[in-house]
């Protein structure tokens, strides 16, 4: 049943159905991202001082826990940060057990399916198993999914897009019920940070075109067409130098943090300080989503709950 | 001597090694363990020879076994070991299945003068240095390496992308589309070339092309006609019914004198099992005259025999001081040709062609690689490529590396485990991090920062040594910079640099390959307060 044939076919008759934006507002947790000023105030969960695994239980239960998010029999696609083939000390990808947990909670909470995958920027076998995500996810159940056939890629309108007018995106990202974002936070020599909302250009087929089309504002334009149901960040040992791919440990400090929250702007707005800078809007998409209504940056109009494990 | 079991046994080691080779050949999923392919492709004499002449242990002994074994035996490489020949065992078998009618090959004259004359100029190229055309045109191992991987291999991955389909829709995930991997257009024409020769003349009449144009077979015929063991017609025993004529697909059985001629027999023992009566077989032969098996024949030298031989004798020499001085020729243009025009030009800077790490330098590289493509098939990035006329004619189907498609992987040493005959020495994986084969170039005002004014950094996201890395810029913005000593000509820049048509950051190749220094930075330190919320 829960093939890729078969969620993709599923998720055309779902498309056919709702709009892509409307399809959000099935979820109450898109109900917590809202336009500011109109509704409650989105919640971002801080937790710090436990291990990966304890903290992200942490912070989901804070969220109201999974079920909150995944709904039986739904399909869910998670798209951790998995660019590159370095092991995970080196802290470029997501951290496998991660991956793994959430991979376990959304089968607790009935998931049908849950697939991962990234378009890798090193050779997407040797990512996968590098990573040591490949062999996480896979033993929680999930299927891991090519993210370097174009095939499985396909060209959609986002209108609400300033410069990315059109996109090649994955189906899984097009298609399946519940969308989780799962990236570590990285310097970036191109975008400054890397977090939740550069994470995603990892579910487009032509990474080039944003390189060569005001990154930021392609970035942004991404979540006009699909904002992620959730988001998850790692910085329990970001890399805050070198990055994306880092040279070595060296390059990382423990910081023992993850971030959870809907609200994609308010989450990066977070990261932009767990890495040192002073205002969030110098990141250049937190600025932009901001300004496009995608999520709130001003972490004074979000519910922050800090959470201390130790 | 007479068992069916020389034959069988013959044909058992053929098939597992055409199979072993073949896999390593057409694996475009890295499924198949590296050292299989690097240990089957040792043994095949060419590549030895040059692997001895670099160094290789295992290519000593693969060199010597193969001497000794076709010292003992005659050329049972051509029928056991080569997989040039086995292939064409098979396609003269499904030529004869398919073909008109039952026909079988008589006994034939050698042809000489052409065999002797190309292992001729094959030496004589050897002698003036121009090894690296002849035998990669020439070294039957190295034809069917460029026919497996550059012919068959994409095939094999169209096929298996039709097959994901149908995998999907019964939730096999195993299964996974590889991008083809199409060779240029004059690099492909090499293998199409051969495959076609091989196919025509294997059906047509069976292990000519070992017979005439193979310098592998002809020099392993010359040890083999003093083969300590070599097939023997008894002619007691023997009722001339033919039914081992039938079965030798070399042509070189003549009955009407009961002589085998031992350089051209192929040692696949197809003879023996089929005579009824035990009348052919292995014979202890050492030192026992060459060539002639037969005691009678061997005193009958008649005048046009005499004849004959001088005839050969002069056009061989002749052919192959012909050949010798093209070949002369031809290589001189070529190292002129190699020290110049050296790969396309951009802005006056030479970038291409980046060969890969373990391979010393460009002219190393082009004399000792055959092409065989065991590299090509391993490198799990792709970027090993066969060249057209990139390193000009001296390099054709070489592999090279191709940033233009993908970047060759940092943690990854694949080509030089794999390559047979130290045309890419084995490199440990900290020393290859640190082979400098080409330093990254970056023209400014062609990157998006500096024409566009947007961030992008592409080139310095893919960097895996740091060389390539962002520096402040106007507005806020980061640009990218070079540090030349750091970088290892990896060509992930190049390949991420999303500017077109010409990118913003090459890799310009360095003829000689050089060592990069790394720079050990200290721990890094928060940026933030570690001990509580920074919001």
């Amino acid at each position: 049943m829960n093939t890729r044939r078969e969620f993709l076919r599923t998720g055309l008759t779902l498309g056919a159905a709702f709009s892509l934006t409307d399809m959000g507002g099935l979820f109450a947790a898109d109900a917590q991202s809202a336009a500011p000023g109109a509704g409650p105030r989105p919640v971002l969960v801080a937790v710090r001082d436990g291990d990966r695994v304890a903290m992200l239980d942490k912070a989901i239960a804070e969220l109201g826990g999974m079920g909150a998010f995944v709904k039986k029999g739904q399909s869910v696609v998670v798209k951790p940060n998995i660019g590159w083939d370095v092991p995970p000390e080196r802290a470029a990808n997501t951290h496998p057990s991660i991956v793994k947990r959430l991979v376990e909670m959304c089968f607790e909470a009935g998931a049908a399916s849950v697939s991962v995958f990234d378009n890798t920027c090193d050779q997407w076998q040797k990512c996968y198993a590098t990573s040591g995500i490949g062999e996480a996810a896979r033993e929680a159940g999930a299927t891991m999914v090519n993210g370097k056939d174009e095939s499985l890629y396909r060209e959609v309108q986002i209108p609400g897009g300033r410069q990315l007018k059109s996109a090649k995106v994955h189906g899984l990202v097009l298609d399946s019920d519940v969308f989780i974002n799962v990236p570590v936070l990285k310097h970036h020599g191109g975008a400054t940070m890397s977090a939740a909302m550069k994470n995603l250009m990892g579910v487009v087929w032509d990474r080039g075109f944003y390189h060569s089309n005001d990154l930021h504002q392609t970035i942004t334009d991404f979540l006009t067409l699909r904002k992620p149901t959730l988001n998850v960040l790692d910085a329990y040992h970001p890399m805050v130098r070198n990055g994306p791919r880092g040279k070595s440990a060296d390059d990382c400090i423990e910081m023992r943090t993850l971030l959870a929250s809907a609200d994609i702007v308010a989450l990066d707005s977070a990261a932009t300080k767990l890495l040192g800078h002073p205002e969030p809007g110098v990141i250049g998409h937190v600025r932009l989503g901001d300004e496009m209504g995608l999520g709130v940056m001003d972490l004074k109009r979000v519910d922050v709950r800090r959470i201390k494990l130790a | 001597m007479h068992s069916p079991w020389w034959k069988r046994a013959r044909v058992l080691v053929a098939l597992a090694m055409l199979a072993g080779l073949s896999a390593a050949l057409l694996d475009f999923r890295g499924l198949v363990p590296h050292r299989l392919g690097h240990a089957l492709a040792s043994v095949q004499l060419v590549p030895a020879a040059l692997g001895a002449a670099a160094g290789l242990t295992l290519s000593v002994i693969a060199l010597l076994a193969v001497l000794a074994l076709t010292l003992a035996l005659g050329r049972v490489y051509c029928s056991a070991i080569c997989p040039l020949g086995i292939f064409q065992d098979i396609v003269s078998r499904l030529a004869r299945l398919v073909g008109p009618k039952k026909r079988f090959l008589r006994h034939a004259k050698p042809l000489s003068w052409l065999r002797y004359g190309v292992l001729g100029a094959t030496l004589l190229a050897v002698l003036a240095g121009w090894s690296g055309v002849a035998l990669a045109l020439l070294d039957p191992y190295s034809n069917y390496g460029r026919i497996a991987s550059d012919l068959f291999r994409p095939v094999g991955v169209l096929l298996n992308n039709g097959l994901v389909g149908v995998a999907e829709a019964f939730g096999w995930m195993w299964l996974y589309r590889v991008e083809p991997h199409w060779a240029g257009a004059g690099a492909l024409a090499v293998p199409a070339v051969a495959l076609t020769v091989v196919v025509v003349l294997s059906a047509w009449r069976g292990r000519l092309y070992c017979n005439t144009l193979c310098p592998v077979g002809t020099f392993l015929g010359v040890i083999a006609r003093r083969a300590a063991w070599r097939i023997e017609i008894d002619q007691d025993a023997c009722r001339k019914c033919g039914a081992c004529l039938k079965a030798c697909k070399a042509q070189c059985i003549d009955l009407r004198t009961g002589e085998i001629d031992a350089s051209r027999c192929v040692g696949c023992f197809n003879c023996v099992p089929v005579c009824t009566d035990g009348g052919i077989g292995l014979a202890w032969k050492w030192r026992r005259g060459a060539g002639k098996t037969s005691a009678p024949a061997a005193s009958a030298v008649t005048p046009s025999d005499a004849g004959r031989r001088a005839f050969i004798g002069a056009s061989t020499l002749a052919l192959t001081a012909a050949a010798g001085v093209a070949g002369v020729v031809v290589a001189e243009a070529g190292r002129r040709r190699r020290g110049q025009g050296r790969g396309p030009q951009d802005q006056g800077i030479v970038f291409g062609p980046v060969c890969p790490p373990g391979s010393k330098s460009v002219e190393r590289f082009l004399d000792v690689c055959t092409a065989c493509h065991l590299c090509v098939s391993a490198c799990p990035t792709g970027v090993l490529r066969p060249a057209s006329l990139e390193y000009g004619w001296a390099g054709l189907t070489k592999p090279q590396m191709d940033f233009s498609k993908s970047f060759c992987n940092f943690d990854c040493n694949r080509c030089g485990e794999v390559c047979p005959e130290g045309a890419i020495l084995p490199l440990a994986l900290a020393e290859k991090k640190t082979t400098q084969l080409g330093v990254a170039r970056f023209r400014r005002r062609m990157c998006i920062v500096h024409e566009a004014g947007t961030a992008c950094g592409a080139c310095a996201e893919h960097c895996p040594t740091g060389a390539v890395h962002m520096v402040p810029f106007r507005d806020g913005l980061t640009i990218p910079q070079v540090e030349p000593e750091q970088c290892i000509g990896c060509g992930a820049c190049e390949y991420a640099c999303p500017v077109r048509p010409a990118r913003a950051i090459r890799v310009e190749a360095l003829p000689v390959h050089g060592r990069a220094i790394v720079v050990k930075d200290k721990p890094a330190e928060s940026p933030a307060p570690v001990d509580d919320f920074p919001f």
